[in-house]
């Protein structure tokens, strides 16, 4: 019953996402929109490049979308709305993304074209900046739930939340996450622009759709992540605890997929350097600080 | 008797055979490094399914395991490392053409 | 015949099965994905075997370690799709022979010992982190940490190894 109530709004959510997308790209809002571009897909000719690997070409956008999939699964939408509650949750999560790099590899090498491996490889050098981003300020997270359970590290905020409480890791989850799934600015992999496409430049019709609708899985997955936990996901007054969740990951979707309008692409290179030099020094005195807190402070 | 130990015992045994298989086989040093990472996840499979079967209740078999695991990530970033250097010298890191390391 | 021995052998199956296209598929990339999910059935060997955590762990870290051992097979491979066939073994005959020898020996261990009645009950997952937890930071904090300090270690060497040598000018 749960699979089927997150499925179903996991489908929702994933619609109104492609409507603001396409509104925040091109300025005009069209309900129907995502409905007609996904029909239009379903009856597009799927065209295969020249000597393709044929075996990852078609994998990879089912690997992609069974790794969003996955990581909705441990994400709570109401004190029991949630598919598998791990006792590793957020570790999971990470382990469930992490295959979002083997698919985005996979689809740009079996595609047998230039646009498409400079694309997967991009991610590679992505994934190396945000990989430690995105695991050392859970590890603060859990610090204070003292537990990897989702549900444990909502049940932690209840006094605070912990966006307040550990604010210098939300940013940096926050920016991770971003390089995740791939969204402007750092959506190098695709490169409107400079790389036709990238990893999606050689698909069409039906895997093209698989393709668009695991990146919107994965979006909505890494903002439910944000929301569980820096945002107390269930969390709030007056509302029941479904409605709370659903309004704030759609905002923290907004949120994200807003602010790459406002920021010229940031080179690969560049975000390496940032994360690494910047980022992991901030991370450590995050853990640091979270630590003295939690020692010191007991909320 | 204890099928389930023995079942995971053997498929360590077959990943450490053919890990050794590639390991002495291939001639280019990222293979050999693969052919390495295979006899090491036997390992990992067989203090797992120790630890499981054998003493569940003693953590340090899955500390072990941790450690392990640090040791495949060590082994690969020096492995990484010598072959960069190697191929930034000669282009190519190809063992057969590496005789004079001989000595 | 219980449901655990038949996931156990389906996925240890697996792994064998990925870890032989490993060394028997052309293209690169396909070998390193190949044991990326040789890998990744292990994991899913220790999720089976009730370890919760460390399945996660394995199936989280490898995703990593095989897709940089791809770009490295890519960079350093003179036919990294794998199109020419071109054979890159040596010594073929010993190899299979010490290949053999390894599993037979490793085989007659596994048969020939008496391995004791299997324990029955699991701590559960999250008392098993926690245990894992203390551990870690209790009586076995030393060699954690070393294991710490040797990675460290083998990043800065290996970075050091690799870094192009600088002309430090008048070389010309």
């Amino acid at each position: 019953m749960n699979i089927a109530i997150i499925l179903g709004s996991l489908a929702l959510g994933a619609y109104i996402i492609a409507i603001v997308e396409s509104w925040a790209t091109y300025g005009r809002l069209r309900l129907a929109g995502p409905a007609l571009a996904a029909l239009a897909l379903l009856g597009r000719e799927s065209v295969l490049a020249r000597k393709p690997d044929r075996l990852f070409f078609e994998t990879a956008p089912v690997l992609l979308l069974v790794a969003g999939l996955l990581a909705v699964a441990v994400i709570p939408l109401a004190p029991d709305l949630i598919i598998t509650d791990l006792s590793s949750g957020a570790l999971f999560l990470n382990a469930a993304l992490a295959y979002v790099l083997v698919a985005l590899i996979m689809a740009g090498w079996g595609a047998n074209g230039a646009y498409g491996m400079i694309g997967g490889w991009r991610f590679l050098g992505q994934f190396i900046a945000y990989a430690m981003l995105i695991v050392m300020p859970i590890t603060a997270v859990a610090m204070r739930a003292e537990s990897l359970m989702t549900t444990q590290i909502v049940i932690s905020q209840v006094e605070l939340w912990n966006i307040f409480y550990q604010p210098i890791g939300f940013v940096l989850f926050v920016i991770a996450a971003m390089g995740l799934a791939y969204l402007p600015p750092l959506d190098l992999p695709l490169a409107p622009g400079d790389l036709a496409g990238g990893v999606e430049a050689e698909y069409t019709g039906v895997r093209l759709g698989v393709l668009r609708l695991a990146r919107m899985i994965i979006i909505l997955s890494l903002a439910g992540a944000t929301v569980t936990f820096y945002l107390g996901g269930w969390l709030g007054p007056w509302l029941p605890p479904w409605a709370w969740s659903a309004i704030k990951i759609l905002v923290v979707t907004v949120a994200m997929l807003m602010a790459g309008h406002y920021m010229p692409r940031i080179r690969e290179a560049r975000y390496l350097a940032l994360s690494w030099k910047l980022g992991i020094s901030l991370a450590l005195a995050n853990i640091f600080l979270v630590g003295v807190i939690a020692l010191v402070v007991p909320i | 008797m204890n099928p389930e130990l023995l079942i995971a015992l053997t498929i360590g045994a077959a990943l450490f055979g053919v890990g050794l298989y590639g390991a002495l086989s291939q001639t280019n040093l990222v293979m050999i490094i693969m052919g390495v990472e295979l006899m090491l996840a036997a390992a990992l499979v067989n203090l797992v399914a120790f630890w499981r079967y054998l003493h569940p209740n003693e953590i340090s078999g899955q500390m072990f395991v941790l450690i392990v695991m640090a040791v495949m990530a060590v082994e690969m970033a020096v492995g990484f490392g010598i072959a960069i250097a190697r191929f930034r010298s000669r282009g190519s890191v190809e063992m057969e053409e590496a005789r004079e390391l001989k000595g | 015949m219980n449901a655990e021995m038949i996931f156990l052998t389906f996925f240890g199956g697996a792994a064998v099965w990925f870890g032989i296209v490993v060394f028997r598929t052309h293209s690169m990339v396909r070998s390193a994905l190949a044991l990326l999910f040789s890998q990744t059935a292990i994991g899913a060997m220790f999720l089976v075997m009730q370890a919760e955590f460390l399945g996660v762990l394995q199936i989280m870290m490898m995703a990593t370690e095989m897709s940089v051992m791809a770009i490295f097979m890519v960079m350093f491979m003179m036919d990294p799709g794998g199109l020419g066939a071109m054979d890159m073994t040596h010594q073929k005959r010993l190899s299979l022979w010490a290949g053999g020898v390894g599993l037979v020996a490793a085989l007659g261990l596994t048969l020939g010992v008496d391995w004791g009645p299997a324990a029955l009950s699991v701590p559960s997952a999250s008392a098993q982190i926690e245990m894992l937890g203390i551990e870690l930071l209790g009586r076995s904090m030393f060699i954690f940490e070393s294991a710490g300090l040797t990675i460290l270690t083998a990043m800065v060497a290996a970075t050091m190894v690799a870094i192009a040598p600088q002309d430090k000018g008048g070389a010309k």
